[in-house]
């Protein structure tokens, strides 16, 4: 496994948190549920942008893996 | 007319009688009842049962002393309910049995305790040191209410600092294979959603004998047919194992890569990952 591939794998898991996060945040009957689930997805976006740049970067740098 | 029919319709008509002044006195639980409350009860209830067996008497009698012994007890409640002072003087005042955990003997002599009486209702609140309560009063309705000493009260979240996130009572959705609709409403959800719950645990409605949905849409179900193992909702542990494995992959690229701006922008994900889960660990478990 490359590096690339495991951070794929890292990436691909931030984005299924994300998408859980959105799911809870919106079932929820509960103000402050709601508010700390919102302000962690949010939290959880950025880190999957930072991500995604590092993705891109490793495959300019593994393309004999692509 | 014989003498058992005419027993026959007095007991009809003083059950609904009686039924409906009970339910005009109120639905103050028996227990709380004030002994002036508890003695209209009685004579109420002795008022019906003589005018039943006994066909001689006047029947209308029956209904001037029921109306009687209704109209006073309802009375006096509706004035309580304005007057303070009316009402210390017709339900009582509680009496302060310890004050500053120091045992007050003037008053239990006052009501009529003894020691073992006070010891005894310690016990029923299950305490059994009399040093460890700070203060305890004898309500007017005969229950002793304690406040233990701080040290010996139970411990709270709220003592080891610990946030807890709030939740709402859950709602019964399904009960004896039937969907109710208003609870799911209250949730704000429908059937098309319970639907899709029972099918991710693999069970039909028919076999549900209840299902119960918390504030945050989990579903927890019993089953008629009690073989079959339900799973129990994974959903919020799977999310924050999820987040805490993914937290771990970011801290160990840190440490693989060499690349500096790299290392960086891992251990601040990283770190920014850690705090996620510090603020939403409380609301996933």
């Amino acid at each position: 496994m490359t590096v690339g591939s495991q951070v794929k794998g890292c990436y691909s898991s931030i984005k299924s948190i994300e998408a859980s996060l959105g799911v809870l945040s919106n079932k929820t009957q509960n103000i402050d549920s709601k508010q700390a689930l919102e302000h962690t997805e949010q939290l959880i976006k950025e880190i999957k942008n930072d991500l995604q740049k590092q993705v891109v970067l490793l495959s300019k740098q593994e393309p004999q893996y692509k | 007319m014989p003498e058992w029919i005419i027993v026959l319709l007095r007991s009809l008509t003083l059950i609904a009688f009686l039924f409906f002044l009970t339910k005009w006195l109120g639905s103050k639980h028996l227990s709380q009842l004030n002994s002036f409350e508890y003695i209209s009860g009685i004579v109420l209830g002795s008022v019906a049962a003589i005018h039943t067996v006994n066909p001689d008497t006047n029947f209308s009698y029956a209904f001037i002393a029921m109306v009687v012994w209704f109209i006073v007890p309802f009375g006096v409640e509706k004035i309580a309910l304005k007057s303070k002072a009316f009402r210390d003087f017709t339900e009582g005042k509680g009496v302060v049995f310890i004050q500053d955990g120091k045992i007050m003997e003037d008053n239990l002599k006052k009501e009529g305790y003894s020691t073992d009486d006070l010891l005894e209702k310690l016990r029923n609140n299950n305490i059994f040191l009399a040093s460890d309560v700070e203060f305890a009063v004898l309500e007017p309705n005969g229950s002793l209410s304690v406040l233990p000493k701080r040290e010996s009260r139970p411990l709270t979240a709220k003592d080891l600092g610990i946030k807890l996130a709030p939740t709402k009572e859950p709602q019964t959705v399904v009960m004896d294979g039937n969907v109710l609709l208003e609870p799911l409403a209250n949730l704000s959800l429908n059937t098309n959603w319970l639907e899709t719950e029972l099918d991710k645990m693999n069970v039909s409605i028919e076999n549900v004998f209840l299902a119960q949905a918390d504030s945050d849409g989990q579903l927890t179900v019993d089953l008629y047919d009690d073989m079959i193992a339900v799973p129990a909702p994974t959903e919020k542990p799977l999310l924050l194992a999820t987040m805490k494995k993914c937290q771990a992959d970011l801290e160990l690229f840190a440490l693989s890569t060499e690349n500096p701006e790299s290392k960086e922008m891992y251990q601040r994900n990283s770190k920014k990952l850690q705090s996620a889960i510090a603020t939403i660990s409380s609301y996933l478990n």
